[in-house]
């Protein structure tokens, strides 16, 4: 909805904000939706919280740092809202501002998060609250909804703008392109938050799985990108497209840059290898068959035999 | 008159109308079972009526009829016109339809079969068999009746590569034991014949290991075939049935196949003189078995054996100690053993004419060519293939009532205290 922004600010997001954003998100989800046999007890809650229940709206503030023309935000905590007057608890913010002043001594607060689609009218007011604090506030609205398709992150951060709009110039909120950026110790803990595994994150099986999955992807992706190139080089050669030779250069650079890894010898062992593999996945493969089948006789077994062939004392499961 | 008549004329009325969609056929079947016993005692179902009606289109109820038609005792001459009919319908009819009265379409060809052997033309019926099992198939993995007729049509046309092709589907699902029993001991036979002893070897070991409560005749056949060929293939013979052959067969089957317990005992001894002396003693047993011929294969491949357990031996050898061991007539008659071996793949080994030697070569696969990917490719997939099945299998018998009982009963021999449930003896649905 908003239009871009026009401020010239360079916005950095840490991924430490957005984990942080997401899992308060998820801990008041679940506060919010014990699981079914609990709730059935009733929870005397007004109508009111039945918005909650779907999506409750968690806020908090960011903060960060502000070097000229790049505004990098590092971190952030929580607030409490305030759904009768609609604000922000004034004083719980300075408390934790004054106890985060001492571990970071150089972090500002540059703005405030929530969670939602997308930011509303309600919103501005918070803002502009906590325009005394910070002359030009950001917003960052994280989009809880998961949507495979979406290959982007669903964070949006907003700036308040002054827009005429019928005669009186009001702030709107208007979007801002932002990167991401990592320092080492937050790119340990990403990468492994990301190959997590909701049943048991460490086990091997998992990990394998998680990283043949992270292969498997990347190829995929690999494959399509070089198919589109195909694509259009065929559609050029054909004459559909005009010719374009800054990307046809581009092209051959990319083509020349391959391995040029075509002897006989590295055929020979990318063969033996390849065949090595696939040997070990059968020799896998023959071993977890033979299991199956020994369950599926046992079990057979115990179901149909006329006469039991136990002697001594049943065996110990 | 003129009310059997019309029951004629309504059903091949019904027939044409009702032959278009699922639910119609249904309801056709149905009438069609009615109808049978009136059809049965009317005379004036004849040629014509069938004419009435398209193959393709009306299959079932042009079964029905046929059915009717062929269903008394048919005469020579009249038999080729019947095997012509039947061949007609089978080539042409609607396989949705059929499967409707499956046992009825079984019947039919199992009636062309009949008449095919009357005549002593098996050729005639092995393509209308063969098109037959195919449409009666509900899935390539069911074994059909007529899969055993069919293999024997193909045996005594001799015709085996045809019956290979239906062998070479997996069969998954079995309706009838007995089935089993012929495709498997026929199906050894074929294979037999087109020299594919592997899987000769296969199909007579399921035979003669599946489940049985008493020794029947076919597996008792079986056995004595899965003797030869397993020395044909392996050059050893084991004593011992499987283990996992049932009861019945281990007890009774080793002492009604003596005569080829005694030739395996003598092959593994390895000598080729009193291997032939047995054979000529026994040799109208095995006549009688008509597994003469087999019998001679085996003796032939003692020679391939010995001179197999050559190379585990020695590195060279001259080709006329190769005959002196082996008991072969001269030099000549090795040589042409050993170049017989080497083109199958038994041995690998190089002869060296000029002085008459040979020398003994390690296996030379590599396994680092393309097609071998692909063979380890297609097999891995046979394997994947063959474990979702026996997970399928592992989930069905889970639910099966009867293990759960008895998994049930054992669990109540332990008296852990009260904190452990049993499990209930019978479940109410």
């Amino acid at each position: 909805m908003a239009p871009s922004s026009s401020s010239g600010l360079t916005f950095k997001l840490h991924p430490l904000v957005i984990v942080n954003i997401s899992d308060h998100f998820t801990r008041v989800k679940t506060q919010f939706n014990p699981p079914a046999s609990v709730c059935a007890t009733g929870n005397g809650s007004s109508t009111g919280d039945a918005m909650f229940l779907q999506n409750p709206r968690v806020y908090g503030c960011v903060i960060g740092v502000q070097k000229g023309r790049t505004v990098e935000i590092f971190n952030s905590f929580e607030l409490l809202f305030d759904p009768t007057t609609d604000t922000l608890d004034r004083s719980f913010l300075e408390k934790k501002q004054e106890l985060y002043k001492k571990v970071f001594p150089d972090f500002y607060i540059l703005g405030w998060y929530s969670t939602g689609s997308d930011a509303n009218e309600a919103d501005m007011h918070i803002h502009k609250a906590l325009m005394d604090i910070n002359e030009c506030p950001v917003y960052v609205l994280l989009n809880p909804a998961i949507n495979h398709a979406q290959k982007d992150l669903p964070v949006t951060i907003y700036e308040s703008e002054f827009h005429v709009i019928d005669g009186i110039p009001q702030p709107i909120f208007v979007h801002t392109s932002y990167t991401i950026e990592t320092v080492e110790a937050e790119r340990i803990s990403v990468d492994h938050v990301a190959h997590l595994k909701p049943s048991d994150g460490g086990s091997a099986a998992t990990q394998l799985a998680a990283h043949l999955t992270g292969i498997h992807s990347a190829i995929k992706m690999l494959n399509s990108r070089i198919r589109v190139l195909y694509q259009y080089l065929v559609a050029m050669q054909k004459g559909d497209i005009p010719c374009e030779n800054s990307l046809l250069r581009q092209v051959s650079s990319l083509l020349r840059s391959l391995p040029a890894a075509q002897s006989e010898k590295f055929q020979d062992d990318f063969l033996m290898e390849y065949n090595d593999k696939l040997l070990m996945s059968y020799l896998a493969m023959l071993t977890n068959c033979a299991s199956n089948m020994n369950e599926v006789v046992d079990k057979f077994n115990t179901a149909y035999e006329r006469h039991s062939r136990r002697g001594g004392r049943p065996t110990l499961m | 008159m003129v009310g059997v008549m019309n029951s004629v004329e309504a059903v091949i009325a019904s027939i044409q109308g009702l032959s278009a969609s699922s639910g119609d056929l249904s309801a056709l079947h149905d009438l069609l079972k009615g109808a049978e016993e009136s059809l049965r005692a009317d005379s004036d179902v004849k040629l014509s009526t069938l004419e009435q009606l398209d193959p393709s289109k009306h299959s079932l109820g042009y079964l029905y009829i046929l059915d009717v038609l062929t269903s008394g005792p048919v005469s020579e001459e009249k038999a080729s016109d019947v095997i012509l009919l039947i061949a007609r319908f089978i080539n042409s009819c609607d396989a949705g339809q059929i499967r409707l009265a499956s046992e009825k379409f079984v019947s039919l060809c199992k009636r062309l079969k009949d008449n095919v052997v009357k005549l002593n033309d098996p050729l005639r019926g092995v393509a209308s068999l063969l098109t037959a099992v195919y449409k009666v198939q509900a899935s390539t993995k069911r074994l059909t009746a007529l899969h055993p007729d069919c293999l024997q049509l193909c045996l005594q046309a001799k015709k085996y590569k045809a019956g290979f092709s239906i062998l070479s589907d997996d069969i998954l699902e079995v309706d009838q034991p007995r089935d089993f029993f012929l495709y498997c001991y026929y199906g050894g036979m074929i294979c037999i014949g087109l020299k594919k002893f592997q899987k000769a070897s296969e199909l007579l070991f399921n035979a003669v290991t599946a489940p049985m409560h008493l020794v029947n005749a076919i597996a008792l056949e079986a056995y004595k075939k899965y003797i030869l060929v397993s020395l044909i293939l392996n050059g050893q013979f084991t004593n011992s049935l499987p283990k996992c052959a049932s009861t019945a067969a281990q007890r009774n089957l080793k002492t009604l196949c003596i005569h080829y317990i005694e030739l395996g005992n003598c092959y593994n001894d390895g000598g080729i003189a009193e291997l032939e002396a047995l054979v000529v003693a026994n040799s109208s047993h095995f006549e009688a078995d008509t597994n003469l011929g087999l019998v001679k294969q085996a003796v032939s491949s003692l020679y391939k054996r010995n001179i197999l357990r050559l190379t585990q031996k020695y590195l060279t050898l001259s080709l006329e100690d190769i005959a002196k061991m082996v008991n072969l007539a001269n030099a000549k008659e090795a040589e042409m053993h050993v170049l017989q071996m080497i083109q199958d793949g038994q041995i690998h080994a190089l002869i060296n004419q000029k002085d008459g030697m040979v020398r003994f070569l390690e296996d030379p696969e590599q396994y680092k060519t393309s097609e071998m990917i692909e063979i380890m490719d297609s097999v891995i997939k046979r394997t994947i293939g063959l474990s979702k099945n026996l997970l399928a299998m592992d989930d069905s018998l889970l639910c099966d009532p009867l293990y759960l009982g008895k998994v049930g009963r054992e669990r109540q021999r332990y008296d852990f205290g009260d904190d452990f449930d049993t499990v209930p003896q019978k479940f109410s649905m």
